[in-house]
């Protein structure tokens, strides 16, 4: 029975666990557990210790890794690298789970040397695991909906071919924009730009920062925790699950000339000011009012 | 001999010597650092809000707490509502609960000789999660909190879903860890009348009892706690003398030369914090009879971080009632944090114990951040003439297995430590 489940190694290198964590928040990890074993994980327990995977040669089908990559960290003793590649060989697929082992993300900025994810530097490829990219499939996010990890792993044990964008995302998860979905839509479309923090009312694109137009990711289509999301809460989206991660500034939107310095993906300037200038034009009463108002 | 401590977050070695078949010494060795505070440094302020979380997974909610009061102490006035303070130790309680579900179940269990019970920590703390996110758009890793309040606008009708995460988050505790009403459960002063109840809590207990091991994992009996709330109250016991005078800026961070993480002490001498601590300092009934009985020992231990789900559950309850949706969750900052040049300190609860953040800015940009972690107190690397906390726990151990028993009694987290 034991030796039908797919074999699972999570891996991790310079992180703060948060995709662990993310991932325990998986609502059906009973009968995750049925299909797949972890063979090593941070919190779960497992047939083998650390030492067992680096030292001796252990049947796996999945190499999961998260957090940024350095030549210079080790962990119990030996090279992340050397580890990444021992097992990369053997897998039937690696899947980088955060934006710290997709693209360098937060850690990327840590002291080890020449810090990244394990095939871009934020968006530029780099070539220290060429060898192994044709495996690979980038979750990336800070972190990662546990969804969209527990998704991607079981089409990979029912051996469903996933389509992959240029930065080896899922498409079903990463052709979105953030800003799909958001209850916050409305004042986005009619540029209603007096957005206030606190407030149920209003759209964090204007002045607040909020990176989900020109963020690929779902968290308003699949929810967090199944229940919000960060926009739908009042805080602007952090463009987390980009190369760029972390981009800084996160609370306001900078400007030139009173046009957002990144606009909506495909959006360009002129279509974005004639836009403007359209809904200068007009008044909506009820955006303009309070939701709860009379 | 070595041995390597996994699952903690992370990993850290332990490098015993025995004297006599007993343990006289050992070394703690956290083995990375991320250089967080590195990070922090020439960024925006208000970007602490976002970076500080990706500390660690676990307690990334306490960082942001921590990290957004650190930057409001930096005014001289700044107003904020009742609403934004409650709501926000709401979620921190949340997370608080959350971490010891998964603690007892992923961590302890396990370690004395039950299957891992995967799904009895899930459960329980996805429900606390689901709380958080309710009002905090995700967990982990949220930036809600900002300087001024909250961003959020929760109406009644979420504060009831809340609320029912609670109640239900509350039955699992009565039909798992205490077969009784949490009422009675939180009324309990006699460890003993607990112990002679059915559930996972008073079974694992037993066990230590049975196997002798009631006075495994003794420290200094000093405890410490800076954080202060609704709830938790601030102060320091030694023994059971208790000082409420203490002050962050007596907190000293020493570095270490084996290992990544810098020892923490206060007035020169180690403290544990944590749960066990919490309660000597809040004077909890039942921890105070556990501590009179076995001491500062692992089974205080985890009594004080079990009592303290429906401790937390239960006062989350009131919080909610006294919350009014009227008020205002953020009060815009009468100046622009990019005018304030000032320094900047905190110090809250976080499950593991306290957490300090401090930060000096210059013109609303971070010149310096600084971070204490309650895994550096806990699990300070002394010398043999000045042992750290865990370390003192395990010397006069006869074996790794007790040792590594007493030193995830602490809660060890390693992606804290080494920030
Ligand atoms: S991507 Fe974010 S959540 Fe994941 S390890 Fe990095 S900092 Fe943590
Ligand atoms: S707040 Fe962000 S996600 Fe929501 S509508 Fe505005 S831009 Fe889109």
């Amino acid at each position: 029975m034991l030796s039908k489940k797919l074999k699972i190694l999570w891996l991790t290198a310079i992180t703060c666990n948060g995709n662990t964590h993310s991932f325990l928040n998986y609502p059906h990890l009973d009968i995750f557990m049925d299909t797949f074993e972890f063979i090593y994980h941070p919190s779960i327990d497992s047939a083998y210790t650390l030492n067992d995977i680096i030292n001796k040669e252990i049947a796996c089908d999945i190499l999961i890794i998260e957090g940024s990559i350095s030549t210079e960290y080790i962990k119990a003793d030996a090279p992340i690298v050397d580890i990444i590649n021992k097992y990369a060989s053997k897998v039937q697929k690696i899947v980088t789970v955060g934006t710290c082992a997709s693209f360098g993300g937060m850690f990327r900025e840590s002291d080890y040397k020449d810090t990244t994810g394990l095939h871009f530097d934020k968006e530029r490829p780099t070539s220290l695991f060429e060898h192994i990219k044709e495996k690979t499939i980038s979750l990336s996010g800070c972190p990662v909906h546990p969804d969209i990890i527990a998704n991607t792993l079981y089409s990979i044990e029912k051996k469903r071919a996933i389509e992959l964008d240029s930065l080896l995302r899922p498409k079903e998860f990463f052709a979105y924009t953030v800003h799909n979905g958001c209850t916050r839509n409305e004042y986005f479309e009619y540029k209603i730009d007096n957005h206030q923090f606190g407030k149920k009312e209003g759209c964090m694109f204007y002045d607040h920062g909020c990176h989900a137009p020109y963020t690929h990711g779902s968290c308003n289509k699949i929810l967090w925790n199944e229940v919000n999301s960060k926009t739908r809460a009042g805080l602007s989206c952090m463009g987390c699950t980009e190369p760029t991660f972390p981009k800084g500034d996160f609370f306001h939107t900078k400007k030139n000339m009173g046009i957002p310095q990144y606009l909506p993906f495909g959006v360009a300037k002129r279509t974005y000011l004639t836009l403007a200038g359209i809904t200068k034009a007009f008044h909506i009463k009820r955006l303009e009012e309070d939701l709860f108002d009379d | 001999m070595i041995k390597l401590i996994e699952k903690i977050e992370g990993e850290a070695k332990l490098n015993f010597s025995f004297e006599k078949g007993l343990i006289d010494f050992v070394e703690i060795e956290f083995l990375s650092t991320r250089n967080i505070e590195k990070i922090l440094q020439n960024k925006n302020a208000l970007d602490a809000l976002v970076i500080t979380p990706r500390v660690c997974g676990i307690c990334n909610h306490a960082h942001l707490m921590a990290s957004v009061q650190a930057l409001e102490s930096c005014y001289e006035e700044l107003e904020l509502s009742n609403r934004a303070k409650i709501t926000r130790e709401l979620t921190l309680n949340f997370e608080i609960i959350h971490n010891h579900f998964k603690w007892f179940y992923l961590t302890i269990m396990p370690l004395m000789g039950y299957k891992q019970y995967l799904l009895k920590a899930t459960q329980p703390s996805q429900l606390m999660a689901k709380a958080i996110a309710t009002i905090a758009g995700q967990y982990p890793h949220t930036s809600y909190s900002i300087v001024g309040g909250v961003v959020s606008d929760i109406g009644m009708m979420d504060l009831i879903k809340v609320e029912n995460y609670i109640d239900k988050t509350l039955k699992f505790f009565e039909q798992n860890l205490v077969y009784a009403k949490s009422d009675e459960f939180l009324e309990c002063n006699n460890s003993n009348k607990l112990l002679s109840k059915e559930g996972d809590l008073p079974n694992l207990v037993n066990k230590i009892k049975d196997n002798g091991w009631s006075n495994v994992g003794k420290s200094y009996d000093r405890f410490i706690a800076f954080g202060e709330n609704s709830y938790f109250k601030k102060g320091k016991s030694i023994k059971t003398r208790l000082t409420t005078n203490i002050y962050i800026d007596k907190v000293q961070e020493a570095s270490n030369i084996n290992s990544y993480a810098k020892n923490v002490l206060y007035k020169e001498r180690y403290y544990e914090v944590g749960p066990l601590s919490r309660a000597m300092i809040n004077k909890t009934p039942l921890i105070k009879d556990s501590h009179r009985k076995y001491g500062d020992s692992i089974l205080s231990r985890i009594l004080a971080r079990v009592c303290e789900i429906p401790q937390l559950l239960n006062h989350s309850k009131k919080l909610i009632k006294q919350l009014d949706l009227s008020e205002p969750s953020y009060i815009k900052p009468k100046i622009d944090i990019s005018d304030i040049t000032a320094l900047g300190s905190s110090a809250i609860e976080a499950s593991r114990g306290t957490l300090i953040h401090k930060v000096n800015i210059k013109n609303g940009i971070i010149q310096k951040y600084d971070i204490i972690t309650p895994t550096q107190w806990n699990l300070a690397n002394g010398t043999k003439e000045s042992l750290g906390v865990s370390q003192k726990a395990m010397i006069g151990l006869e074996n790794t297995q007790l040792a590594e028993l007493s030193f995830k009694s602490f809660d060890v987290c390693s992606v804290c430590t080494t920030h």
